[in-house]
């Protein structure tokens, strides 16, 4: 009865994470590598204040109960006292007077993590049901999954969803921001320091949440002048795939039966299929207009039997320009 | 000084035999039916109990699964849905009415010299509204479960092909029963007080349970709202929440939140209370601070409905709202801070009986005190961006919910359990459990804490290699907060089986609620109890009844 809730054991080993460069033993947060370090300056300050204000109490506590524990049944208290106003005054200005400076410290920094510096470069980061696709500034390439910025460069970003909340989430440079559908929300930072970061989605967003992934690269000046994210294989069905593996493989399978989540690809082209248009059933046969279709306008005609499964959002120029639809064509009919 | 006993007569149990409120009537309708508090209190017990074991086995399959960081057992759609009910049950089936429903109902009364609460039919409603919320909760994952999470974001609510709309309608329906007792409170705390218990003589209890019922009839509905609208947009696609029809999902974000977030303090501020009476009584000692105590519940109710944008800083409001947010949740921070150190500075010169009551109470003194500051923490603008939706926030609200909540949910079950049953549980086992659970409940959350703020983030089913260490050390402790737990309710039940007799009075209380029979009759006290002194004045404590044990 719940078999279908545990990992099958064949399921591959699916840990992709990149080695962070800001994993550290010690620090309570990974280390910075932006220039928002006021974020740390208040978190670390604010830390050490509530160590402060837990030590007292723990300690208060601690010692009352070692001093004034009952030893007889019929002991009183060896106080009654029920007020002390200076005490009373200190315990509320104190704390009052700390908090307001933590406050206005905390909100000069979300001031200046809102709006981006002119000089900016501007990135646009769409994210959907699992991935994150990245364009560039004033370039016609766009990469999946990874994302390479220029050190000591502010980077901009506008955030699109294409489907439900996500969350755009850089632990290493202190920046998240949600992602909302019809919303373009924006968020900047500057990375100073060289390697690979994780990028999350934070926002709770279905199934593969977790997997919605992406390594970011900072480099240098001169690497990133080679636009590393320009990268094509002179083998179509090469490009179709890894355009599957950073976009599609969440629901669709390569290889067997369709899913409960989706119709495999495999034997896919060419076939014979019964499909939902507009409330009607109709039989089509799978060629590419009916693929280009499929793709960019899911809904349009919809395989029999996934009427009421997941929707597949649509993927438009943004995400799979024509030339990547093409790959995907001729990666789907490799697949036999 | 001169003793104020109030007109009741401690030992009247003696010649009315043994009849109590458990043994007066018998039989299935006479429990169904009853419109006895006591009764319908303890229904509830059993009731919520059994949604915190449930909630409880879930988290265990939660942090099981997450001793991998491929995911040791579920596929990614299961551990979602597991991770949601959790949340789910803990969330509405025991945090928001565990204490109140239960504890409160059996309580209140008592501490107010009434024969019953105003609205005993009323009150016999909420119950089985909240058994049908219950049962519709089970109804929907028999029906494939649901994955939202406790939050049902919108969109992602609208879109999922799971049992959301079963799961809605139960949480309307618990939402009224919410609101009922909440109304049932409210009129008992007005028109039933005994003669001379006037607003500033009654016990802290109280004054929790009425600052929580405000909050209970003025926000559920919102939830109830929203939870609809969720139902309707899914069925008829009207356009509020859907962005492909024009709608606005951040808007879900604030309805859900403007419930959500006076909801904690419906979970926090009866446990506050609890809290308030186990200090006084087991230091024997009145509170520090009464008045500052009973007002400072009533702030934090007024301010918890204005801060609800502190959960949103992430989601793109206007500078202007984030600072209005930010500024006003730290003002929380200040009653909450003074009722800690009320509380600490009534245990300082008290008579400290280190009873297991007592210390359930010092533990939540200290676990809240981390779960408060690490709130102070999350309040602060920037810091918060890079907190927001990590395992540190889930550390901090396990520390206020889990942490302090269950804790004080348990020093009061310790507390009146002998008053509510006449038997007490074994000492040595319970003092052993109330460690084990501390020690437990901190390895499970202080890691968290940890990898929290390293960028962990929360709902994950599965997670990158370097966090591997903390989320096993997490689990490790929370298969020992589990055996704790375990241990807890296993020789609490044992207890009605073979327990000794306990005290009329077991631990000296000077409240109205030590001074009816124990177990209560029927319907609480022989004669109307007039009272007379000023609260917690231990005084009038007649040692007599703390070693009498009950007939
Ligand atoms: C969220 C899960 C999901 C993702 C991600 C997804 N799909 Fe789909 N896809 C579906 C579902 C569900 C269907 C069946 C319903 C339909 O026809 O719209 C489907 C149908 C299709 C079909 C038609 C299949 C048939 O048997 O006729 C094609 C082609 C397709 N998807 C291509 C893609 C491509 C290319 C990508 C990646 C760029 C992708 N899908 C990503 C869920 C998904
Ligand atoms: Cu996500
Ligand atoms: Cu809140």
């Amino acid at each position: 009865m719940f078999a279908h809730l545990f990992q099958t054991p064949q399921e591959p080993q699916k840990s992709f994470y990149v080695a962070d460069q800001g994993v550290d033993a010690w620090g309570q947060l990974t280390p910075l590598a932006s220039t928002f370090d006021h974020v740390d300056h208040v978190f670390y300050f604010t830390m050490w204040m509530c160590v402060f204000f837990f030590v007292l109490i723990a300690a208060v506590l601690g010692w009352s109960v070692l001093k004034y524990r009952r030893v007889r049944f019929d002991q009183p208290a060896a106080s009654n006292v029920t007020h002390n106003t200076p005490l009373e005054v200190v315990w509320t200005v104190i704390p009052l007077i700390l908090v307001m400076i933590i406050f206005a410290w905390g909100w000069k920094g979300s001031l200046d993590m809102a709006v981006a510096p002119q000089d900016a470069r501007n990135y646009k980061a769409t994210a959907a049901q699992w991935s994150w696709t990245f364009r560039y500034h004033n370039d016609p390439g766009s990469s999946l999954n990874e994302l390479w910025l220029e050190v000591d460069k502010p980077a901009a970003f506008t955030l699109e969803s294409k489907d439900v909340l996500h969350a755009f989430f850089i632990p290493s440079m202190r920046c998240k921001r949600d992602v909302v559908p019809g919303r373009n929300q924006r968020i900047w930072f500057t990375p100073t320091r060289l390697g690979d970061y994780h990028l999350f989605c934070a926002e709770y967003c279905g199934k593969d949440h977790s997997l919605m992934y992406a390594k970011v690269h900072v480099v240098t000046a001169e690497q990133y002048g080679k636009r590393p994210w320009d990268t094509e294989d002179p083998d179509p069905k090469v490009n179709g795939q890894r355009t599957y593996e950073a976009l599609c493989k969440s629901c669709h399978a390569v290889a067997g039966p369709n899913t409960a989540i989706a119709p495999s690809w495999f034997g896919l082209y060419g076939k014979s299929e019964a499909v939902i248009e507009g409330g009607q059933e109709k039989t089509i046969t799978v060629d590419d207009a009916y693929l280009i279709e499929s793709i960019r306008n899911p809904s349009a005609k919809i395989v029999k039997g996934y009427e009421s499964a997941g929707r597949m959002s649509p993927f438009d120029q943004g995400q799979v320009s024509d030339r990547k639809l093409g790959f995907i064509i001729e990666y789907i009919k490799s697949l036999k | 000084m001169t003793t104020h006993t109030p007109h009741v007569d401690v030992h009247s149990g003696a010649h009315t035999g043994t009849t109590n409120y458990l043994n007066n009537t018998s039989g299935f309708m006479s429990w169904a039916g009853t419109l006895d508090h006591k009764r319908i209190g303890l229904m509830y017990l059993i009731g919520v109990s059994m949604a915190f074991l449930a909630g409880g086995i879930f988290a265990l399959l939660v942090r099981l699964h997450l001793w991998s960081p491929d995911g040791a057992l579920f596929t990614n759609e299961a551990y979602n849905q597991i991770f949601t009910l959790h949340g789910a049950f803990m969330v509405f089936l025991f945090v928001i009415p565990a204490i109140p429903a239960s504890l409160g109902n059996m309580v209140l009364p008592l501490m107010l010299g009434a024969k019953d609460v105003a609205l005993p039919r009323l009150n016999l409603l909420s119950f089985y509204l909240w058994v049908t919320g219950a049962a519709l909760a089970m109804y929907s994952i028999l029906a494939g479960g649901f994955d939202t999470g406790w939050t049902f974001y919108a969109p992602y609510s609208l879109y999922t092909n799971q049992a959301v709309i079963s799961i809605g309608l139960g949480i309307f329906i618990l939402g009224f029963s919410s609101i009922f007792t909440g109304l049932n409170f409210i009129v008992t705390t007005h028109k039933l007080r005994a003669p001379g218990l006037t607003w500033f003589r009654m016990p802290l209890f109280v004054w929790a349970i009425y600052a929580t019922s405000i909050l209970q009839v003025l926000a559920t509905p919102v939830l109830g709202i929203t939870v609809a609208l969720v139902a309707l947009e899914r069925t008829y696609h009207i356009g509020i929440f859907d962005p492909r029809l024009g709608g606005d999902p951040v808007l879900f974000e604030h309805f859900f939140w403007f419930y959500s977030h006076p909801a904690v303090y419906i979970m926090v501020l009866p446990a506050f209370g609890i809290i308030s009476e186990c200090v006084s009584v087991h230091s024997r000692k009145p509170l520090f601070g009464y008045k500052m105590i009973a007002f400072s519940s009533l702030a934090i109710a007024i301010i918890s409905f204005l801060v609800w944008g502190h959960h949103m800083f992430t989601s793109g409001q206007s500078t202007y709202a984030m600072f209005a947010f930010s500024f006003l949740t730290f003002f929380v921070a200040i009653p909450t801070a003074i009722k800690e150190f009320s509380w600490v500075a009534t245990v300082w010169k008290g008579s400290i009986d280190l009873n297991s009551p007592m210390l359930y109470t010092l533990a939540f003194l200290i676990i809240f005190a981390i779960g408060g500051l690490t709130g102070v923490i999350l309040g602060v603008l920037n810091v918060d961006i890079h907190l927001h939706d990590t395992y540190y926030v889930v550390a901090h609200f396990h520390y206020v919910m889990m942490g302090s909540i269950s804790l004080a949910f348990f020093a009061g079950l310790h507390h009146w359990w002998p008053k509510m049953f006449g038997v007490m549980y074994n000492e040595s086992l319970a003092k052993l459990a109330c460690a084990i659970i501390f020690i437990g409940f901190n390895a499970t959350f202080i890691p968290q804490f940890i990898m929290g703020s390293r960028g962990m983030p929360r709902r994950y089913a599965e997670y990158a290699a370097e966090y591997q260490p903390f989320h096993q050390a997490s689990t490790i402790g929370a298969m020992i907060l589990g055996c704790g737990v375990a241990l807890m309710f296993g020789y609490l039940l044992a207890s009605l089986f073979a327990g000794k007799k306990a005290m009329q009075n077991q631990w000296g209380g000077v409240t109205l609620d030590w001074m009816t029979p124990t177990p209560p009759p029927l319907e609480n006290f022989h004669q109307t109890p007039v009272w007379r002194g000023e609260v917690y004045d231990y005084s009038t404590l007649d040692l007599r009844s703390t070693q009498t044990p009950v007939s």
